[in-house]
């Protein structure tokens, strides 16, 4: 059961099973179990799962996380038994930050290691640039963890984080409930921050709100004085900013040590981010699919376990751990319902997935959206980088999505 | 003055301070001794971690502040003695070999990270007022430092007797060995005064960000950007090219969208280059 799981007995029952685990994380050691080359669709062999990330480049850390929580999920379930009765086999392959590499590694997960079905995106560039040789010509089921800017139907492609109205619509209506009328918007110029400030936008007009103002800073920039200056000379009652980092911590501490006296709110706060912009973080409002405060039994237990399991890596909303965990689960589920591995049957389970026992809380897949309803919290940020849970916001739907 | 209009000039002042801070390094290295040292930004890297551990260890970054330009000077010498030196006359091996060790020093960052940055406080927190303004006080830090070293650094090559040697080796090593100035000396000290104006940036502009293994790396376009508009062959040069890079990016975002804003500098730099492409200060013509 996943309530006595320990690190200890995922291990040898994972080895057991003789699943192996691509442990270094890197195309080596994924290189050593490429051998029958014939697909695993089939047979009685393991079922191949292929998760790419990015274990190096600047988006390293994320992809520590994501590796380790794959690598958790997989031998949870295998611990368990397994998916039609067989053993799980996770090839992790690093796309190192670059598109073009990631491009790659897809190319070997799908005709080398002849995966059943491939899981990861860190951005939507990267996503962007496997999913045509992943799920297109390579014709395989492809899960795509990352909270994005909203809009991915392409074929055999199933996206399990959060899209911006269900981290803004609550967000924002909180803001106005707290009596915020003028809001100043501001993010880098790239797609998700466009997409999701325009999510606000409309939501908080929609409430009554006025928008007063709103800025891009470049997608690379390390620093943001003049976004500061804007944010503080806007006098809005509220900002709602999507930042990324670097820029998000010079521009929070410079936006409240600058004597900014409005709400703060954003997609991007959690355990992990908010001890990068120190005290200051005390008070920056959002809403996530997990925090670690929240009061739901079965995901304290289960992160409780992976942190012992994983004692160095992260676990956070914002690395998508909980979204890698819910797809892998929400595959599992399909998977189960179709009896098989064959693509056009498990797509088609895919369509009406739903778990229960997630990190975070049920999900499901909204029929005909590709993409998932979920149980979201709203959160205020505090001073010593923790969360107190303002709100259990129940599920919240994706909008808009492959209608 | 308005408020607004104090905030601005501030903000210019620390967004080209801070870009002159992290080009007076490389204006030793790859202006003066034109070396391309695509580990620069690892070598500001480097000093934000020993502010960082420096932070963990002894509870204080202003030591980290203070030890910083040490440990990478020592680290510069030494990487100038194994790597650096056997590629003057080859300036492609010069640029892989330096690349490879910042990547290396990137991935060795990284393997220690638990999370997409480590926080490293300033040594002096909180706003200083001037006028009705509230500005950051480590800025306001940032930008005196900048001062003096730009000024420490300019004297200790014009006024002393090394800065004399170091001049003399860059500009005819040969005729310098013949002086009786040990060349050999001149280039490990040079590299490794430049690694530790390097690491001093690092720790200086750590708290103002958080201690992550692209720290360097992000940082090093403009960078480049700088020598390249100010001209190798001085020290002055790349510096200047700092100014003329850092002013615009930080006083055009006030009335236009500072993407294009950015556009447009990197725009000028390359038409500026073409027009003159041994820059601000060319003393190779």
């Amino acid at each position: 059961m996943a309530s006595t799981f320990t690190r200890r007995t995922a291990l040898q029952r994972f080895a057991a099973g003789g699943a192996g685990i691509a442990l270094g994380g890197s195309l080596l050691s994924a290189c050593g179990s490429s051998d029958d080359g014939a697909g695993t669709g089939g047979g009685d062999g393991p079922i191949r799962i292929g998760a790419i990330t990015d274990l190096t480049g600047a988006f390293g850390v994320v992809g520590k996380a994501n590796q380790a929580i794959a690598e958790f999920t997989v031998g949870e379930i295998n611990a368990a038994g397994g998916v039609l009765g067989r053993q799980l086999e996770l090839i992790v392959v690093d796309g190192a930050s670059d598109p073009a590499t990631w491009g790659k590694v897809a190319q070997q997960l799908v005709s080398r290691d002849k995966v059943d079905m491939a899981i990861g995106d860190v951005t939507s560039a990267e996503r962007e640039a496997v999913k045509s040789i992943i799920a297109g010509r390579g014709k395989t089921l492809y899960i795509a963890p990352a909270s994005y800017e909203g809009g991915e139907c392409y074929e055999n492609t199933w996206t399990v984080g959060a899209v911006p109205n269900q981290q803004v619509d609550p967000t924002v209506d909180y803001l106005l409930e707290q009596g915020a009328r003028t809001f100043y918007l501001c993010g880098n110029d790239y797609s998700y921050p466009r997409n999701v400030l325009k999510a606000a936008r409309a939501r908080i007009e929609q409430g009554g709100g006025e928008v007063v103002g709103e800025d891009y800073i470049p997608i690379a920039a390390t620093d943001a004085p003049e976004l500061v200056r804007k944010t503080i000379s806007s006098k809005a009652d509220a900002v709602f900013e999507v930042v990324v980092l670097p820029a998000s911590v010079p521009y929070i501490k410079g936006v409240v040590d600058g004597g900014y006296t409005g709400l703060i709110a954003g997609t991007l706060f959690d355990e992990t981010i908010n001890p990068l912009f120190g005290r200051q973080a005390q008070g920056l409002i959002g809403a996530q699919d997990y925090f670690a405060s929240i009061d739901d039994p079965f995901s304290r237990e289960q992160v409780a376990a992976f942190h012992q399991a994983y004692p160095d890596a992260p676990f956070g909303s914002a690395l998508n751990s909980p979204a890698w965990y819910r797809g892998l689960y929400l595959w599992k589920a399909a998977v189960e319902t179709a009896g098989s591995l064959e693509l056009d049957a498990v797509n088609e389970a895919m369509n009406t997935a739903s778990a229960e026992k997630l990190i975070g809380g049920p999900s499901h897949f909204v029929p005909d959206t590709k993409h998932v309803e979920l149980t979201m919290y709203l959160g205020e940020m505090q001073a010593d980088g923790s969360v107190k849970v303002l709100k259990d916001l129940g599920p919240q739907e994706p909008l808009g999505q492959c209608a | 003055m308005s408020p607004e209009t104090i905030r601005t000039i501030f903000d210019v002042a620390s967004l080209t301070s801070i870009l002159v801070l992290l080009v007076l390094g490389m204006a030793v290295i790859v202006g003066m001794m034109r070396v391309f040292n695509l580990c620069q930004g690892e070598l500001v890297l480097l000093g934000a971690v020993v502010a960082y551990l420096s932070h963990r260890w002894f509870g204080s970054v202003a030591i980290g502040i203070v030890l910083a330009p040490l440990v990478v000077g020592l680290f510069g010498a030494g990487l100038e003695r194994t790597v650096v030196r056997r590629f003057y006359a080859n300036a492609a091996g010069a640029l892989l070999a330096t690349f490879a060790v910042g990547l290396l020093i990137r991935a060795i960052v990284l393997a220690r990270m638990t999370s997409q940055g480590a926080p490293v406080p300033a040594p002096i927190e909180g706003t200083i007022a001037i006028g009705d303004a509230r500005v950051s006080a480590w800025r306001l830090v940032i930008i005196v430092v900048v001062v003096l070293a730009v000024a420490g650094t300019y004297l200790a090559l014009t006024r002393t007797p090394i800065g004399l040697r170091v001049r003399a080796t860059l500009d005819d090593r040969e005729l310098a060995s013949a002086a009786g100035i040990s060349t050999s000396m001149m280039f490990t000290g040079t590299y490794a005064f430049g690694a530790a104006l390097a690491g001093l940036a690092g720790a200086m502009i750590v708290p103002l960000q958080t201690l992550y293994p692209n720290l360097g790396l992000d940082n090093l376009v403009p960078m480049f950007m700088a020598v390249m508009v100010g001209g190798l062959g001085s020290l002055h040069g790349p510096l200047l090219g700092a100014v003329a890079i850092g002013v615009p990016t930080g006083l055009l975002p006030t009335w236009i969208d500072s993407v294009l804003a950015q556009v447009l500098v990197i725009f000028a730099a390359i038409v500026f280059m073409r027009l003159r492409p041994g820059g601000l200060v060319n003393r190779d013509t």
